[in-house]
């Protein structure tokens, strides 16, 4: 029980009043190199995407102010790059989020040696570099030679090989299958975790109550899923908006852009075309699409 | 050594007032137990004594000394905590000595002190183990050795019984209390049970919403209790109260319900008539109440008539619960009278075993 | 009746149980498929590997793939410690940098801590991307274009905040009754994070240094962009580099380096799967 603040009868005076201090000296040594080497450039990316500024251009850096923007607006590829990495992330996380909750539940009674065994074989995509998936992919897809257009001819699904990543329409969709390949372990796992740590007692008045198979899984189950869920998808969410490893291993945002997303198109702005200005102003709207999940994570973490 | 007092603490976290008017004045040696429900405040005044929490207002004397400034570390205090706080990756033996280490004391002189220490608390044996290879009971002395090596001014322990089982937790407080004699400290002790407060507490201080109630020794507590609350918390099973009305009868002072009839003594009368209190509840301890026939109870200072709702077996006793007009009581009965639930019984008490209380204030009448 | 019925559910559980079974088995193939696909073509031979119908298995086994690594015209071996390098060195600074944040964060009690908090949480999750053209200016100007040093500031943009966040959670986990005794008994802030919390948290030490170590190993793009000479390159950016020059064609040489490229990740992954749940949603289950 607590005794609440009773009005002003109290004497001021022979309070000490407790200092807190603003800041603490051992955050300092983090706080410093974060301030240098990410605070300083959000907002030097602020600066420059104000600025026209060619990184092997013979002019100096000129303000020109909402320039960078206005063009922004009537670029096709930025809109372009905008709607594949929206496609290319929301698909790849739906899909490996699905996935995994199908692995999760399949495997959730698989207890002992086989089922530790079982579980840590699921998790072997995760452990693969994104470079190395890239290629190991990129392997597969090749129209001559690739084990997927082999398997799919020997399966009698296709008659002729596809040049899976050469075909504009069938790229993206290509590597996000990659991508759902490299993420579902992420999902099995969390998901797994959450659902091994559903109260027994729980899963056992269901029980009483005749709850079984579709109905405990739906009326049960996923209800205690829903915060696993949420915080999975939108770290995810996050990761692929920044995804550039696997796409730049696979295509490099071709053929011709169907596979370039904000990363990619940023990164070949500033590091191909050098300009540099008009890259940090595709990154500064990009960052603000970023904030507005960042926000929505940090609201579903309060809520939690 | 040290003599503690305490003046008008206070404590607040954001707008919560957790301590207020906290006035206390502990003797050198003394082995002072602060008891009180969960919330009550004891553990935060006993933090803010040790150094661990700082006071929104008010002063913490040592000696006749303000620390109210001093760091817990240069108080001179030694501390049990109620998950007793060992360090898991050190051995027993470095347990005790880390304090001892930080006071740049010769090896040799810490190696002699923890030795002495093991010994008196039988814990020898263990000195080399880590403190997860312990049972509960074990850990606890290792704790109370930890504090007591040092050789501290002011030894304060923080529930530091409420994880061992009913029959260790006997055995670890006449320990505790052989090793307060043995060492020169004075002992604060926290504890939310209040037969652990009377039968270790040279003077126990009870505590509730974050208020000092009373401060005085077991015997006084038990028999004065300076309000309904001090009252009700002392005592198992507790005292039983009922709301009773003023009734003159003749010369003497008489408090009644439709019925209950309690005729007061002289002393008793006079509190009564001092304090302009109409409204009174009465209190009477379970050991003081016995089962009479309605003959017997005229004849008797205290007759209470109630309904029995619960009766609880306790080997040689019963424990009876009586629901009467205006209250509650409950009484001990010998095992051999059986009373039946909803039987209608009549008790009978002495005017001397009265307490009475201002129904509206709570405060004891005197 | 009553037989017939409980048959019937025996049969339908049967079959549930088969098709578990059967998508469990779907689900492993799926998962190690491709990973067989790279160890099976990194012993195969360079036509063996380019043949329009791919075998199953290698015919003819042969370590030629990884004897040309290291035999061959590029620095296979400078890239592997390279890598090993400046992911080590990136872990092991964040870790040393990170730790007494950490404590603060969860210990400490002083205004700005929960703005702190959410601006680590909030760092985590900047798009590198973004950070990339003023990082190589302030690279460029502090002349750490081209160097390791240069490589492990920049992985330390997202190494460091994701180190603070997860030693926050294994301090968060230590009983603050063991640092209130050290307090007691005389120790400063400084000596109890080294004397009391570090041993205890050594661990959770250990793991987020894997994870940041597996981070490191796993960027692309600022090797790609802050290092400019091949012999320098990390091994995920050599391999985009060198691929359309050696490796055009050389499958079976590719996945032999992809193989070398993802066993260090592979040994570091299971090391920590244990606490991976807690290192990727760290931060997301104590609130700041």
């Amino acid at each position: 029980m607590r005794v609440a603040l009773a009005g002003n009868s109290r004497r001021p005076a022979a309070r000490t009043a407790e200092r807190i201090p603003w800041f603490d000296t051992m955050v300092l040594p983090s706080a410093g190199v974060l301030a240098i080497v990410v605070g300083y450039p959000v907002v030097y990316t602020l600066v420059l995407s104000a600025e026209d500024y060619n990184l092997i251009g013979t002019t100096p850096p000129r303000f020109v102010g909402g320039d960078n923007f206005a063009k922004l607006v009537h670029d096709p590829t930025f809109w372009q790059a905008l709607g594949n990495t929206l496609v290319y992330t929301f698909g790849s996380v739906a899909i490996a989020a699905l996935l995994g909750l199908a692995l999760a539940l399949l495997t959730e009674r698989a207890s002992g040696r086989a089922g530790r065994i079982v579980r840590a074989l699921l998790l072997t995509p995760w452990a693969v570099p994104f470079v190395v998936v890239a290629f190991l992919f990129r392997y597969m897809y090749l129209q001559n030679g690739g084990a997927i257009n082999a398997l799919l001819l020997a399966a009698g699904v296709i008659d002729t090989p596809i040049s899976w990543l050469n075909v504009a329409s069938l790229a993206l969709p290509a590597v996000m299958v990659t991508n759902v390949w490299a993420m579902t372990p992420f999902f099995f796992l969390l998901l797994a975790a959450a659902l091994a740590g559903i109260p027994n007692e729980v899963i056992e008045s269901a029980r009483v109550d005749r709850a079984r198979g579709w109905s405990l899984v739906v009326g049960i189950k996923l209800p205690f899923l829903r915060n696993a869920l949420l915080v999975g998808c939108l770290l995810m969410i996050i990761a692929n908006f920044n995804d550039f490893a696997k796409i730049w291993a696979m295509t490099q945002g071709g053929p011709g852009y169907a596979t370039t997303t904000l990363v990619v198109y940023v990164y070949r702005q500033a590091f191909e075309s050098f300009a540099i200005g008009y890259a940090s102003a595709i990154g500064v709207v990009w960052l603000a699409l970023l904030l507005v999940f960042a926000f929505a994570y940090l609201r579903a973490l309060r809520v939690r | 050594m040290a003599a503690i007092t305490l003046r008008d603490i206070e404590k607040r976290y954001d707008d919560t007032l957790v301590l207020r008017d906290c006035n206390l004045d502990i003797a050198d040696r003394e082995f002072v137990v602060l008891v009180g429900p969960s919330g009550s405040g004891k553990t935060t005044l006993l933090r803010i004594i040790a150094g661990l929490e700082r006071t929104s207002g008010g002063e913490i004397l040592f000696d006749g000394a303000r620390v109210n400034d001093v760091d817990v570390g240069d108080r001179d205090i030694a501390m049990v905590f109620q998950n007793y706080g060992l360090y898991p990756h050190m051995s027993v033996y470095d347990n005790m000595a880390f304090g001892l280490r930080r006071r740049k004391l010769a090896p040799a002189d810490i190696d002699d002190r923890v030795r002495r220490t093991a010994r008196m608390l039988a814990i020898e044996s263990l000195l080399a183990r880590r403190p997860r290879q312990l049972s509960g009971g074990q850990r606890q002395r290792v704790a109370l050795g930890r504090a007591i090596v040092r050789d501290p001014a002011v030894f304060l322990l923080d529930e530091p019984l409420s994880n061992l089982d009913a029959h260790l937790r006997v055995q670890m407080r006449a320990e505790i209390l052989k090793v307060h004699r043995a060492v020169t400290a004075t002992a604060v002790y926290v504890t939310h049970d209040q037969v652990e407060a009377l039968t270790m507490g040279d003077r126990i201080v009870v505590m509730n919403a974050g208020r000092i109630h009373q401060v005085g020794t077991p015997a006084e507590l038990y028999d004065a209790p300076v309000d309904r609350f001090v009252a009700s918390f002392i005592g198992t099973p507790a005292m039983g109260f009922i709301d009773c009305e003023r009734r003159a009868n003749g010369d003497r002072a008489e408090l009644a319900t439709s019925s209950a009839r309690i005729t007061l003594g002289e002393v008793q009368a006079q509190a009564l008539s001092c304090a302009n209190a109409g409204n009174v509840t009465v209190g009477i301890r379970p050991e003081c109440l016995s089962v009479a026939s309605e003959r017997d109870a005229a004849a008797a200072d205290v007759a209470v008539r109630g309904t029995v709702q619960v009766v609880e077996m306790l080997g040689a006793e019963h424990y009876v619960h009586v629901a009467t007009e205006g209250g509650s009581l409950t009484a001990r009965v010998p095992r051999h009278q059986r009373l039946r639930v909803d039987e209608t019984v009549t008790f009978v008490a002495s005017s001397r075993d009265v307490h009475l209380f201002d129904r509206e204030t709570g405060r004891a009448l005197r | 009746m009553m037989d017939a019925a409980a048959d019937r559910r025996g049969g339908t559980r049967r079959t549930a149980r088969v098709v578990q079974y059967v998508a469990i088995a779907l689900a492993l193939v799926w998962s190690l498929a491709p990973v067989y696909w790279m160890l099976a073509t990194s012993f195969k031979t360079e036509l063996e590997a380019a043949r329009l119908a791919p075998t199953p298995w290698p015919l003819r086994p042969t370590l030629d793939n990884y004897r040309g690594l290291f035999g061959g015209s590029l620095p296979f071996l400078a890239f592997f410690v390279n890598t090993v390098v400046t992911c080590l060195a990136t872990a092991i600074v964040a870790v040393i940098i990170a730790t007494p944040a950490a404590y603060a964060l969860s210990r400490a009690r002083f205004r700005l801590r929960a703005a702190t908090g959410y601006a680590m949480l909030v760092f985590r999750m900047l798009p590198l991307v973004v950070l990339l053209a003023p990082l190589y200016l302030l690279l460029l100007n502090a002349r750490l274009l081209d160097t390791h040093t240069g490589l492990v500031v920049g992985f330390a943009t997202f190494g460091l905040p994701f180190a603070v966040w997860m030693l926050k959670s294994f301090v968060d986990a230590v009983p603050i009754e063991v640092e209130e005794a050290a307090r007691v008994d005389g120790y400063r802030r400084w000596q109890i994070l080294f004397r009391v919390v570090v041993p205890l948290i050594l661990p959770g030490l250990l793991t987020t240094g894997t994870f940041v170590f597996m981070e490191a190993w796993n960027n692309l793009i600022y090797p790609l962009t802050f290092v400019t000479t091949l012999e320098k390159q990390t091994l995920p950016a050599a391999l985009v580099l060198t691929f359309t020059g050696q490796f055009k064609t050389d499958w079976g040489g590719m996945m032999a380096a992809a193989t070398l490229t993802t066993l260090p990740l592979m040994i570091a992954f299971f090391a920590v799967q244990r606490s991976m749940v807690r290192g990727l949603t760290s931060g997301a289950v104590a609130g700041a």
